[in-house]
């Protein structure tokens, strides 16, 4: 069961990746908690539920355009690429389009405002990609099986793609960081002239203690921050400065808030955090004592969409709680194995996430109808928090 | 749908009958097809015959046409309707020969061939034999000389063995394979005995319902308890003590000659019938036809029989229906009703392929009417690119749509991905193409296939599955969604390449099982272990406290990953014998215990 969950997770890169190692030895002292008996209130919330994504080995994260008519995503799907690429599928007509270069590792998309470009993460121009696809193809080819830990390469950048003039021609791909250590996870401001993102470069750009080497060499996401910038690349801007994971940020509806997690130091709990968007008034939303991660805030404002481990290690369900976390989170999937990434579409009326609830241990992107109003009657009635800040 | 192995079904609800707010596109063909004056379309009886009347009519309506150099829509099939002892006998020699006749002492099997034996008796043990490719060494003809002699062996396999061994056993101890076996050592004829130490201990084997139209090669019959005592009558054991020895699982407890000579006379009736299957197409747009060598033909289709009035064996009435006509509204009225539907819908559009439409006949009892295609076939399949199957699309729930045989082509996948962006089903996908319905027939031909259904359900190969139940607009969602997928395979340049899948390792058939657990398995949803759609009312499972929703892990020791798994734990256990089944139930690991109950 422990592979499983470590599998699971292999789908869920971006707004929620976490250090996988150390996770799986948790999984081993916490597997036996016992799921809470309750009804299935999932149709209270989420109707006309379906899978979306079926071709391929895995899919995730897929995030919506601002006019809600396509979803950009990353999948593995692709004969000769191991890795995930970045695919944007047209929810009117069913096609799908590759948007990264095809090779190379990719992870992390999202559109811009206002603009016809997509920015992602790729390490597509270090020189090693071709071989490292071919030796996973190679290892996977073995039969053998490896304990998955997400590798942070220190190669990722985070790139904006631009379709060319015609459809025929050639898309054009631009550079925004350069920075040694993992940079991804970038997302736009409604605006579309900012972009917040997760960078690893802190582990790279100063003489690290003793201590921190080792820390870097069994765990690079202890040194992750969230950084800002334009969207030309330009101002970089840390806004975190705490040990631990923090990652997967997004801003809010009206461009006045970042949302993110943060992990502990070791790597087992994670907190949904928010903030200004020059780092100060930092406020803690969640407080499960479990991994609550991946957030994203609903077009109304009213409530934030996230996922948690809560109820027991390899079970993740989609939880919501009011934007400011003064009351008790609602639970709102009911499902065996991983529940995560909910992205609210532009006009709030449905959902995107990432699910295994199609069987296998690898994620898929599923829609459904979601009910704003029951949302907030849910939201309403649920009781404060005890312990609320 | 064929009933699979281990369908072991049900319980009683009503659904509420649903209106809807459009005219649907399928409700009226369902509506005739289920209705009793086709008394449930059993092949070859009158109501398939006017099923098929109807379904030819529609496809004719609707702009669809008899194949290339065919007159009518009609491809008639013969089959074996049924088949009875026709007075076998048994006599032994000796100072006091004595004949035994009537089903209770002695009955021919329903692949046996008809003739006339006699000679000495060699007594095989179980008549196990497990290739050695198994690396399980057990072979009941080990220093046993059985050529030109007539052979008794035990039915199943041996009884006190633990699971490891019967679960190597129980995959040979199909009477057919046993008989196989005998035949390739030389014997001349066969005697099953159900041994007093298993179920049924004593009685001649009830003959299943089977579709061969001849013999296998063997004079084979099951005798009774008496006339294999009368066969043991100066043997230096009777056959109590040595089954005994033999269900210990020592592989090397020997066979031997018994004392008696016989003359055996073995007689199947076969009573022969026509099915027919109804085919008729579409051509493709002249103007943009795809080239023969491209695989210019899709074939879409269904079975339109069902079960009559159930008298026939794969019944699952209860008591109080036996014997009454079973509908097979879902099962198949609504795969026929989404075929012709989708042939009037696509009608309407170019095409570049050829698209044929089958409604076959005979796949209740085998698959028979599709095999007798696949066997030869009005056109070529080497310019077929794709077979689709729809059988039981009727009761979605959930908004749920299994396709099964996804990885039978590496352009299934995407294609259903795309269609399904404005379809919007909750899409299951099944790699595994061997299925309990017509689409196996083509996969086993090399073609790519595709099936789709929304599941069993309590109504399930029971008079109660009735037009009423159908859930109409959704079939018309299925309707829409699959003349996507077909316009998708039509227009591609390149036929799909075929992916030969290995079929499922088990080899567990319902021959193995002995008993039932009162469980429905859920088809439409993959779940590591066994996803349970609904429990028997009464049955083992219900009185074990399980329930719809909880997932079967472990049963007997058996840890069970799939289907496959659990038909196979299934041969291994014994009526009346409490299991422990673990169990999954919102996630929540959970044990009871089972006690199975007998099956006959």
């Amino acid at each position: 069961m422990i592979g499983q969950i470590s599998l699971a997770a292999r789908s869920l890169p971006c707004a929620a990746r976490s250090p996988w190692v150390r996770v799986a030895i948790a999984a081993l002292v916490l597997a036996a908690s016992p799921a809470a008996q309750t009804a299935n209130h999932e149709g209270d919330f989420l109707t006309r539920i379906r899978r979306l994504t079926v071709e391929g080995r895995r899919a995730g994260e897929g995030y919506w355009s601002p006019d809600g008519k396509k979803l950009v995503f990353q999948s593995e799907r692709e004969p000769g690429n191991p890795f995930y690429q970045i695919y944007s599928l047209n929810l009117t007509t069913g096609d799908t389009t590759r948007v990264s270069p095809g090779y190379g590792k990719t992870t992390c998309s999202f559109f811009r405002p206002g603009t016809d470009e997509i920015e992602f993460a790729s390490t597509h121009h270090d020189p090693k990609s071709k071989q490292y696809q071919q030796e996973e193809i190679d290892f996977r080819a073995s039969g053998k099986t490896r304990r998955y830990s997400w590798d942070y390469d220190p190669e990722f950048e985070i790139y904006v793609y631009k379709p060319g003039p015609t459809p025929s021609a050639a898309p054009t791909f631009t550079r925004l960081t350069n920075a040694r250590g993992y940079d991804a996870e970038g997302s736009y401001s409604p605006d579309g002239q900012w972009i917040v993102f997760t960078s690893m470069r802190d582990a790279y750009n100063r003489t690290l203690s003793a201590e921190e080497q080792k820390q870097l060499d069994v765990d690079p996401s202890y040194f992750a921050e969230i950084y800002i910038m334009r969207a030309d690349g330009s101002g970089q801007k840390r806004l975190t400065n705490v040990p631990g994971y923090d990652g997967g940020p997004f801003f809010s509806p009206d461009g006045k808030r970042i949302i993110w997690r943060r992990f502990d130091t070791t790597g087992l709990i994670a907190n949904v955090f928010t903030m200004n968007p020059d780092g100060s008034d930092v406020r803690q939303i969640t407080d499960f004592g479990a991994m609550s991660w991946a957030p994203y805030i609903h077009p109304s404002g009213q409530y934030i969409l996230f996922a948690s481990n809560k109820l027991g290690f390899e079970n993740f369900e989609i939880y919501m709680v009011d934007i400011d976390g003064k009351k008790e989170p609602v639970r709102i999937t009911y499902a065996d194995g991983f529940d995560g990434l909910p992205v609210p579409s532009p006009d709030g009326r449905q959902v995107a996430w990432t699910s295994t609830r199609a069987g296998g241990s690898e994620g898929q992107i599923f829609l459904a109808q979601w009910n704003h109003e029951k949302a907030l009657e849910a939201l309403k009635s649920a009781p404060m928090r005890v312990g609320v800040r | 749908m064929k009933r699979v192995a281990l369908v072991i079904v049900l319980l009683s609800t009503s659904l509420s009958a649903q209106q809807p707010a459009v005219a649907s596109r399928t409700r009226a063909a369902v509506e005739f097809l289920a209705s009793d004056r086709l008394e449930g379309r059993d092949t070859g009886s009158p109501g398939e015959r006017m099923a098929g009347d109807y379904i030819a009519m529609q496809l004719a309506r609707v702009g669809a046409k008899p194949l290339p150099g065919h007159r009518d829509m009609f491809m008639p099939f013969e089959f074996t309707a049924g088949t009875r002892d026709g007075g076998s006998t048994l006599t032994t020699r000796g100072r006091q020969p004595q004949t035994f006749r009537g089903t209770e002492q002695l009955q021919a099997l329903s692949f046996s061939d008809d003739a006339m034996v006699s000679g000495p008796v060699v007594f095989a043990g179980y008549g196990l034999v497990v290739p050695e490719s198994q690396g399980f060494g057990y072979d009941s003809y080990a220093g046993l000389d059985v050529k030109d002699k007539i052979v008794l062996v035990l039915h199943y396999f041996p009884e006190d063995t633990d699971a490891k061994t019967k679960a190597a056993l129980a995959r040979y101890s199909d009477l057919r394979y046993k008989a196989l076996a005998a035949r390739q050592r030389g014997a001349k004829g066969l005697l099953i005995v159900t041994g007093p130490r298993s179920p049924n201990a004593g009685q001649t084997i009830r003959m299943t319902s089977d579709t061969a139209l001849s013999g296998s090669g063997i004079p084979a019959a099951t005798i009774s308890g008496a006339v294999a005592n009368a066969l043991f009558v100066g043997a230096e054991k009777p056959l109590a003590a040595v089954q005994a020895e033999l269900d210990s699982g020592n592989p090397h407890v020997p066979g031997f000659t018994l004392p008696s000579q016989i003359d055996l006379t073995t007689k199947v009736v076969r009573e022969r019938q026509t099915g027919r299957d109804v085919i008729a197409y579409l051509p493709a747009d002249p103007g943009s036809r795809i080239p023969d060598s491209g695989r210019p033909w899709i074939i879409v289709g269904a079975h339109y029989d069902h079960l009559g009035h159930g008298t026939r064996g794969t019944s699952l009435a209860n008591k109080d229906e036996a014997g009454q006509i079973h509908h097979g509204a879902d099962d198949n009225a609504s795969g026929t009703a989404a075929v012709l539907a989708i042939a009037e819908k696509l009608a309407k559009q170019p095409m570049r392929r050829n698209v044929m439409f089958t409604l076959w006949s005979g796949e209740e009892i085998g698959l028979v009417g599709s095999n007798a295609f696949v066997m030869n076939p009005p056109i070529p399949l080497a310019q077929v690119a794709a077979y689709l199957n729809f059988d039981m699309v009727g009761r979605m729930q959930n908004n749920k749509l299994a396709a099964d045989g996804v990885a039978s082509s590496p352009i299934w996948s995407r294609i259903l991905e795309r269609a399904n962006v404005a379809a919007g089903f909750d899409l299951a996908t099944n790699p595994d193409p061997y299925q309990p319905t017509d689409s196996s027939n083509f996969n086993q031909a090399g073609l790519p296939t595709l099936f789709f259904t929304t599941g069993s359900h309590p109504d399930y190969h029971r008079p109660s599955d009735t037009a009423d139940k159908i859930n109409y607009e959704d079939l018309d969602r299925v309707v829409d969604f699959a003349a996507a997928v077909i316009q998708a395979v039509a227009n591609v340049d390149m036929a799909p390449e075929f992916t030969k899948v290995d079929p499922p390792q088990t080899g567990a058939t319902l021959a193995g099982v002995r008993v039932t657990t009162g469980t429905i398995p859920d088809y439409t949803t993959e779940a590591k272990g066994l996803l349970l759609a609904g429990v028997v009312g009464g049955g083992p499972a219900e009185k074990a406290g399980l329930m719809k929703g909880d997932v079967i892990i472990e049963i007997a020791g058996q840890s069970i990953t799939n289907i496959y798994d659990y038909t196979f734990a299934l041969e291994l256990l014994k009526a009346d014998t409490p299991v422990k089944v673990v169990f999954l139930r919102n996630g929540d690991r959970r044990e009871v215990q089972l006690t199975p109950a007998g099956r006959r």
